[in-house]
């Protein structure tokens, strides 16, 4: 049985095609303007890396802000429960995920079946979103990559006391005209950034096994930071943790479709 | 859709209707209000049409933010914004409210905008109703009832009557009396009406004439009787909250896989479901039911009825989760959602909190939380 996931979020788009709980293809890719057009061509990439056709799947599942418009998806489904399932079936002991993607981050709670049980998302503002990191890494002038590793050097970290993100940014641009270092400000990013996640994730029951996904879970800054300030370790995921919900998306068209592995 | 809640919609979505300015052309005068505690038998005693102020067909609050703040409630700014704009010229009089300090604070805006730029109409009265229900309070609020009347038969030159008084509870509570049976009738597995046609319903009822009201209401149950609302595989939920206009909110909710069991909330069920004591003094039957039968966080002293209310609700309409709706910077949602969660894990039903500015943005993210909710409370039961 060959099935797919699509997962069409505010800033990247992700597709997944599994055959027999195996991994065949997987994209990702920026979005383009319209969500249809960003799940369009994902897939398009992800069935020429399988070399298949839209006919070889068998079921596709879709999830991420533009999970409705997706025209070969026969069902929507939350990237809250997309990211419980996709950790899951990649590391069955996670039962806690943190997804920062684009626009929201979220804290989830999963069964023992990959089930969301609990979950708190942003809804005040994008401060501790990919987005938030984006601006501040462009006042900084560095590439949005860069962020975790230039962190990684700081000695002095700077502390940015706004939690909004446009005043976050004014006060990282002063930052930079004292003259502060680069590795210093970026430090002061990541440690805001995460804080403002951790602060979120304590309506939710933490319960051991803890795994980061979404784009921001390649920062390594804000990784690192985030397990300082939670006291844990988060579980090195044997899949790229930029295609959990789309990986998500899949195994539940498989579930739901005949094969239960 | 049909006839009857066709038009009913429509009425939910206008600003002004037909049947306001039937009355008005026949000589009846409107007076504007905003909250359930106002006590719309004594304006309709005085031979006058009380019309629920909203903020329908709002689209900005420019002029509204000339007096208000962008951390001020999102209803009151889009409401005034409207009064700036002249929307609610057909109105004869406004009764302002201490429901909450927003909405309190349109009565010194009002009267500054009549002094400084004319904004009609002149008749602006702040009634105050108390936040407790010691028998003190009542006292105080049997005061401020007779208060009210006299300032609207002094202002007016109307003669408010015990036996117009009672007439007016009669017709009231037969409005409610119909909003209740339509609510037993949503207690079936397959309701007749769905949450957002219910939230319409409310929100025309209160934009026109009780007597057209009745009538519409007699109607609508006629029609619904035999309907029934596909249900399969849809969670029954309960809605909480403040005030709530947005029709298209609750069809969201109901789209994600739900329907909209039950309501108690400010433009919606809360003053829909009590009613007035027929028999006794009329001003102290209209004083007990509305101090003390109106379930509304802004009672201090109340939080314990009110759960043991909701909890009732949501056993008896069997409903699987409960939503909470709350306007951002609303202070009295703010305190009771936080009590409400609260109570939601001692009871063990799922809650989910949703925050909004009216008529806002951020359906989007909105729609993720709902349909996540949804997952969850399918994979908990």
């Amino acid at each position: 049985m060959i099935v797919a996931g699509c997962d069409v979020g505010s800033l990247t788009a992700e597709a997944v095609i599994i055959k027999d709980s195996k991994i065949l293809a997987s994209k990702i890719m920026g979005v383009r303007a319209t969500a249809e057009k960003s799940a369009i061509c994902v897939m398009d990439l992800a069935l020429a890396q399988a070399g298949l056709d839209y006919s070889d799947i068998d079921a596709c599942y879709s999830t991420g802000y533009g999970r409705q418009a997706i025209p070969f998806s026969q069902k929507n489904i939350s990237e809250i429960s997309c990211h419980g399932m996709g950790a899951y079936w990649a590391d069955n002991s996670i039962r806690t995920i943190v997804d920062i993607g684009g626009q929201d981050c979220k804290v989830i709670s999963i069964d023992e079946k990959g089930l969301v049980q609990e979950f708190i998302m942003n809804d005040k503002c994008a401060a501790g979103t990919g987005r938030c990191l984006e601006v501040l890494a462009k006042a900084l002038d560095v590439e949005l990559h860069q962020l975790g590793p230039l962190s990684q050097k700081a000695r002095k970290p700077i502390s940015l006391t706004n939690k909004c993100s446009i005043f976050m940014e004014l006060e990282v641009m002063q930052h930079v005209y004292k003259k502060r270092r680069l590795r210093d400000i970026a430090a002061g990013i990541n440690n805001a950034v995460a804080k403002r996640v951790v602060s979120l994730s304590r309506s939710v029951p933490l319960k051991p096994g803890f795994a980061i996904t979404g784009g921001v879970s390649k920062n390594v800054g804000v990784v690192s930071r985030m397990e300082k300030l939670l006291g844990v370790q988060f579980t090195q995921l044997s899949v790229d943790p930029q295609i959990i919900g789309a990986l998500g998306a899949a195994i539940f068209a498989q579930k739901e479709n005949g094969n239960h592995d | 859709m049909s006839d009857i809640l066709s038009t009913i919609q429509k009425l939910a979505e206008a600003q002004k209707n037909a049947y306001i300015t039937k009355a008005a052309d026949e000589g009846k005068r409107i007076l504007g209000y905003m909250c359930s505690f106002v006590p719309e038998e004594i304006i309709h005693a005085a031979c006058m049409v009380p019309f629920r102020m909203t903020a329908v067909g709002s689209t900005e609050t420019r002029l509204g933010d000339t007096y208000y703040s962008a951390i001020n409630c999102s209803l009151v700014r889009h409401i005034f914004d409207k009064a700036l704009k002249n929307e609610f010229s057909f109105l004869d009089g406004i009764v302002f409210m201490n429901g909450c300090d927003h909405s309190r604070r349109m009565y010194d805006n009002w009267r500054d905008a009549l002094k400084t730029q004319g904004l009609g109409p002149e008749f602006l009265y702040m009634f105050v109703a108390p936040h407790t229900t010691m028998e003190t309070s009542l006292n105080r609020f049997i005061d401020e009832l007779n208060g009210f009347s006299s300032a609207l038969e002094k202002n007016f030159g109307v003669n408010i009557t015990k036996n117009a008084l009672k007439n007016s509870i009669s017709i009231y509570n037969r409005r409610r009396k119909l909003f209740r049976e339509l609510n037993e009738m949503r207690k079936q597995p397959e309701p007749p009406i769905s949450g957002a046609e219910m939230l319409a319903v409310q929100l025309a009822m209160t934009s026109i004439p009780v007597e057209n009201a009745v009538d519409l209401l007699e109607q609508l149950t006629e029609h619904v009787h035999d309907r029934k609302m596909d249900c399969k595989d849809k969670l029954r939920i309960v809605v909480t909250g403040g005030a709530m206009e947005e029709i298209d909110h609750v069809k969201m909710i109901e789209d994600s896989g739900a329907i909209v069991v039950a309501e108690n909330l400010c433009t919606g069920g809360r003053h829909s479901d009590v009613s007035s004591d027929e028999d006794g003094d009329p001003v102290i039957s209209i004083a007990e039911r509305y101090l003390y039968k109106v379930s509304c966080p802004r009672m201090v002293d109340e939080f314990e009825n009110r759960s043991s209310l909701l909890e009732k609700t949501l056993k008896e309409y069997s409903a699987d989760a409960l939503i909470t709706e709350k306007l951002m910077f609303c202070d009295i949602w703010g305190g009771e959602v936080f009590l409400l969660k609260q109570e939601a894990k001692r009871m063990g039903f799922p809650l989910l909190s949703l925050e909004r500015e009216i008529y806002g943005g951020g359906a989007g993210q909105m729609k993720t939380r709902v349909q996540a909710f949804f997952e969850t409370v399918r994979n908990i039961q």
